[in-house]
């Protein structure tokens, strides 16, 4: 079988492993934080952009270029946002991270703090995620009580800061600029770019916005050889082990650690332990609900961010959702939909309409009311999201749509209307 | 407003901003928290005074997000998931299972204002489906069997 | 200036400009509904889409742009009017309609809709949307305004108008995607003063004016360049109006003094235009004792006999005048006192006026002085006061001759009583007062509307109106009326027109030397050297 290469999992994967700071400290921790301070910030970001690690949020953005486009000497605090605002359909990685292993992300967090020069760290929870925000909460106590936050964690006289922030419930929110506005306090609307983040982001000071796997890998990265290690866990330009968020009909759901040159029909067949009850791949939604379907015959491919983009799709958050032969197509599209409209913040045309009506198309299929006209009309419409809204969102729900609709036609046939 | 414990948490949350408006969305949940998990236009009122805001720009943060309740919800609020990988493993069945045993539509309370249901998007307990938050825990793989149990229980 | 091209034509911005900023300021129109020149930008209409096909580094962008969020660049090069940019205009129109309701027979905007013109241009005519629309209902969301929620596009201008320009933060947005409502929460109404800039600045017919809801088409309004003679502030304003009836005022903009705005209360003095019941119709004089109506002949005449029968000591005659009145009225009232009676009595009444100091931009524009032209008085040398002191004492000699133009010192009966015992009283106005009533001879002046005048502003900038209706038959402007009293009484003058007054102005007065009347139409120039007015007061206002 398939093994697991674990980095991040390291210690969640020992039963024995106890996730409080002592325990947490007697599995090696805070060695990387230790040697980092004494580095200067800038080759830390140098040995990030080394690493070739790529932002694990969706987007798949280098980390450490990310970091080097911090605005430098503006008279303003610099902020490092961790986005554990996880929401899209999908995934659950960053919850097992947070819930199972906080000092590890906590560490990867001081990390970046101290490569971009930010005193004050913010940590955006999602609100739902009571049981992770109860975790890190007791976690940063833990740190503050033992001196590692505060004025001089490890003598280091770095004056650093966490601070655990809830959301509220809102999938868009997970847009770094939507995130910064509800952290400001604001109605979660995604802003308007340029100027980005980097240079006008948390209380229009300088922010980077990571994704908390992203911090979690930091720790390891920053280890002695640990840049070269993790490059060579993958292909080029697809560095580092990551996690797999597999869900739906396989027989072993669960969230897995893998290198990136990991087949993709192997992580169905063998970590996944194939379909359940014995039933027949139908397709797989490969990096959350936004990233356009495979079909069963796609699925020869690698899984990582290239190999599917070679392929027409993404691999996103790395959320694997998979489904059977008996699985109606027509009503998962819908499902889909209706998570799009349901979260489209609103503020701009396409995305606030387009959510919306292409929703009620695919319910009009559901209610028998199909056509040829009625697919080319939803083709259309999802398309018309593409790339004309102002934040990801709009492509993000136009791409399963328009995928649905190419690789399934056959499925919608069925809700034809009999003439 | 705010008893004297939560008084403390909601100045030591705005210690931690650089702005009093940072807080908001914090201080709503202590508020949400305070109130029997509603806000009232009271509540409102005084949270957006302790921030420094607008009555309508907290009106506007409370009606877009999902977890800030404008009606009473009920004393044990079941949160089903429904959203895809839940809806591939039988998340809407367990849904309209949880709507039958209670006699009551998603986004309402029964009548002893003991349970409401509320249909979530995804709550990111995707390999663990189908997943349901009753008030602040996370119950995963729930049959409906669990469910029945779980309503009886806490009946009691 | 920097300069980019536009369609293949250069245009200058500024550093830091937007393209569409720069675009609309040289003329060029690209189609916008959430952008305002005068508030931040959101993109989120996303109607200004542009082709952008060298980013000014030879490259293309990879996707239509937004022209409001878009840098201009040196060298840049975009494209307005390609069959991409005519696409994603449609498709952004088309999901715009996909919930406006198509109820333009009945919807006031109808005629100035930018919807209604953008779906005329890019529409195409059939709607593929076969399932019912949202309905959120009307909504009577102030004094002023009413809300069509099921009209509004969510460009969010209302929004952002009650945060960034009033600062009273009435408006919002709630729920959000499909949901998203922009209206004040709960119907709680606002109380803002400035709420007409809201129908004005919405796109489509969600924010109307209740004045006018129902009342006209708007492409049957005829419309001049005016001023609110409101306040001191002058905004600059169009009067529209058909069939001779004044439907409403709207602001023009005028970057110097109101911007974009126009207050409410301006606003509402569009019906003293309409105001027949207490307009004085001819000339009327005293006949036994009671107001009858006379010919102009018979006023004038009758002016004339009894200034020749008194033969007045200068010190025995006297002006009152309001500062209604245009800078060239007020002009040849005193050109007619210093001319013929070699007297120069006249008086205005000048109190403390406030003028605010905000923040928030739009609160400057109301003051405390009701008047147009408290500073062309001022700048003329109109005598006055604060306490009317000078005036106490002037009228304790024996008048014989008194001239009214308006309704000055309303209030004070005393002067009012001393006036009543001079020989002649003769009151010049547009509105029946107190002054009518007292007077020996009526003539009927015309309402701002309904002439041509300069006025200066509390800025002491002059700037000049348009005849915009027509007057009452029977009525004449009271520079007419001054200019020919003063031929009646003996003086030669060819006054035929404002220009005409104007130019003496500027001829014979230190304030408004080198100032010419064809300059000052638009938007106005300052005068050169400034008067100092010391019944000013700053006040503080927030919000």
């Amino acid at each position: 079988m398939l093994e697991e290469t674990l980095v991040l999992f390291k210690n969640i994967r020992n039963p024995e492993y106890d996730k409080s700071l002592a325990g947490y400290k007697k599995s090696g921790g805070f060695k990387s934080l230790k040697k980092v301070f004494g580095m200067k910030p800038e080759d830390v970001v140098q040995e990030v952009k080394e690493s070739g690690i790529r932002g694990r949020g969706g987007a798949g953005f280098p980390t450490g270029l990310k970091w080097s486009f911090m605005a430098k000497d503006t008279g303003k605090p610099s902020y490092l946002v961790a986005n554990a605002d996880e929401s899209e359909p999908g995934t659950c990685k960053d919850r097992e991270l947070m819930l199972k292993d906080p000092h590890l992300f906590l560490e990867g967090l001081m990390i970046g703090s101290y490569a971009i020069g930010c005193h004050h760290a913010y940590v955006y929870v999602r609100g739902e995620y009571f049981p992770s925000i109860k975790t890190l909460n007791s976690a940063v106590d833990e740190l503050y009580a033992d001196g590692l936050l505060g004025p001089n964690p490890l003598g280091s006289g770095f004056q650093l800061d966490i601070t655990i922030h809830t959301g509220a419930g809102a999938y868009i929110c997970g847009e770094e600029s939507a995130l910064l506005d509800s952290l400001e306090g604001k109605r979660g609307h995604p802003r308007v770019k340029p100027p980005f983040p980097a240079v006008s982001g948390f209380n229009a000071c300088p922010t980077s916005v990571n994704n908390v796997e992203t911090l979690a890998c930091m720790p390891f990265i920053l280890s002695d050889g640990g840049a070269e290690a993790f490059k060579s866990f993958g292909p080029q330009n697809n560095s580092g082990t990551h996690l797999v968020s597999l869900s739906g009909h396989v027989n072993r759901p669960g969230v897995y650690e893998l290198r990136m040159d990991v087949n993709m029909k192997d992580i169905i067949y063998d970590i996944g332990g194939g379909i359940r009850n014995g039933k027949k791949l139908k397709g797989v939604i490969p990096g959350g609900s936004s990233s356009p379907v495979m079909t069963a015959d796609e699925v020869d491919v690698l899984y990582n961010f290239d190999d599917l983009a070679k392929k027409g799709t993404m691999m996103g958050s790395a959320a694997m959702m998979v489904f059977d032969e008996d699985t109606d197509v027509v009503k998962l599209l819908h499902r889909i939909t209706r998570f799009y409209a349901h979260e489209s913040c609103g503020q701009c045309t396409p995305c606030r309409e387009g959510t919306h009506w292409s929703r009620q198309i695919v319910r009009d299929f559901l209610s028998g009311n199909g056509s040829d006209e009625k697919l080319k009309l939803l083709n259309r419409v999802g398309g018309n999201m593409m790339g004309t809204t102002l934040c990801a969102l709009g492509d993000a729900a136009a791409m399963p749509i328009q995928s649905f609709v190419k690789k399934f036609p056959d499925e919608f046939r069925k809700y034809y209307a009999i003439a | 407003m705010f008893s004297k414990d939560i008084q403390t948490q909601v100045d030591k949350l705005l210690s931690r901003y650089p702005i009093r408006q940072n807080a908001l969305i914090p201080i709503l949940h202590l508020a949400q928290n305070e109130n029997e998990g509603w806000l009232t236009e009271e509540w409102m009122q005084h949270v957006a005074d302790i921030c420094e805001v607008p009555l309508t720009h907290v009106e506007g943060v409370v009606t877009f997000y999902t977890m800030f309740r404008i009606k009473p919800p009920g004393k044990y609020h079941l949160q089903v998931c429904t959203c895809v990988p839940c809806c591939l493993v039988g998340g809407t069945e367990l849904l309209e299972h949880t709507e039958k045993k209670l006699a009551i539509h998603a986004g309402h309370t029964t009548t002893d204002g003991t349970f409401s249901i509320e249909e979530m998007e995804c709550i990111g307990a995707c390999s663990n489906a189908p997943a349901v938050i009753v008030n602040e825990d996370y119950h995963e793989q729930v049959t409906p069997e669990d469910m029945d149990k779980m309503i009886d229980e806490l009946r009691q | 200036m920097p300069v980019f091209q536009i369609d293949g034509e250069p245009v200058e911005y500024e550093p830091g400009e937007k393209v569409l900023s720069a675009a609309l300021r040289s003329g060029k129109m690209i189609p916008h509904y959430c952008y305002h020149p005068g508030m931040s930008v959101v993109a989120t209409c996303r109607m200004c889409l542009v082709d952008v096909i060298d980013m000014g580094n030879g490259r293309p962008a990879p996707k239509l742009q937004t022209a409001c969020s878009m840098d201009a660049t040196e060298g840049m090069k975009v494209e307005t009017l390609n069959q991409k940019v005519e696409e994603g205009r449609k498709l952004v129109n088309e999901f715009l309609l996909v919930n406006h309701p198509l109820d333009c027979p009945i919807c006031d905007q109808s005629g100035e809709c930018t919807l209604q013109d953008y779906a005329f241009e890019y529409g195409s005519g059939k709607s593929e949307m076969d399932y019912s629309k949202r309905v959120n209902g009307w909504r009577d969301i102030g004094t002023f305004v009413a809300l069509e929620r099921n009209r509004c596009i969510q460009c969010s201008r209302c929004d952002r108008f009650t945060r960034e320009i009033t600062g009273t933060n009435e408006f919002g947005m709630f729920n959000r995607g499909h949901e998203l409502t922009v209206d004040t929460y709960a119907d709680r109404p606002m109380t803002n003063k400035f709420q007409g800039n809201m129908a004005d600045i919405c796109p489509v017919g969600a924010i109307t004016e209740k004045e006018f809801r129902f009342k006209r088409r708007v492409w049957k309004l005829k419309k001049n360049h005016s001023i609110c003679t409101g306040c001191s502030t002058g905004c600059n304003i169009t009067i529209e109006h058909d069939r001779n009836e004044v439907f409403r005022l709207k602001p023009v903009e005028n970057q110097n003094v109101n911007k974009w705005w126009l207050c409410d209360e301006g606003r509402l003095t569009y019906r003293l235009m309409n105001e027949r019941k207490m307009r004085i119709h001819q000339p009327l004089g005293r006949v036994d004792g009671s107001l009858a109506g006379i010919s102009w002949e018979e006023a004038y005449s009758a002016i004339a006999e009894r200034v020749s029968e008194l033969a007045p000591e200068p010190q025995a005659v006297l002006a009152l005048t309001d500062t209604q009145a245009s800078n060239e009225e007020l002009f040849l009232l005193q050109k007619l006192l210093k001319d013929v009676f070699a007297a120069d009595n006249v008086f205005c009444p000048l109190p403390k006026w406030e003028q605010s100091e905000s923040d928030f931009f739009i609160n400057t524009l109301i003051t405390s002085d009701k008047t147009p032209n408290r500073a062309g008085a001022l700048a003329l040398q109109i005598q006055g006061d604060e306490k009317n002191e000078r005036l106490t004492k002037t009228i304790e000699n024996d008048l014989k001759v008194v001239f009214v133009l308006g309704n000055p010192f309303a209030a004070d009966l005393d002067v009012q009583q001393k006036i009543k015992q001079a020989q002649l009283v003769v009151h010049l106005g547009v509105f029946y007062n107190a002054w009518s009533e007292i007077a020996d001879v009526v003539l009927p002046g015309q309402y701002y509307s309904e002439k041509v005048g300069t006025y200066t502003n509390k800025q002491q900038r002059v700037q000049s109106t348009e005849i915009a209706v027509q007057p009452l038959r029977r009525t004449r402007p009271e520079w007419q009326i001054l200019a020919e009293l003063s031929q009646r009484l003996g003086q030669k003058n060819s006054f035929e027109n404002v220009p005409q007054v104007f130019t003496a102005i500027a001829g014979e007065t230190a304030a408004f030397s080198g100032l010419n009347f064809e300059k000052i139409a638009g938007l106005g120039i300052e005068l050169t050297k400034k008067i100092k007015d010391n019944g000013k007061k700053i006040v503080s206002v927030q919000t």
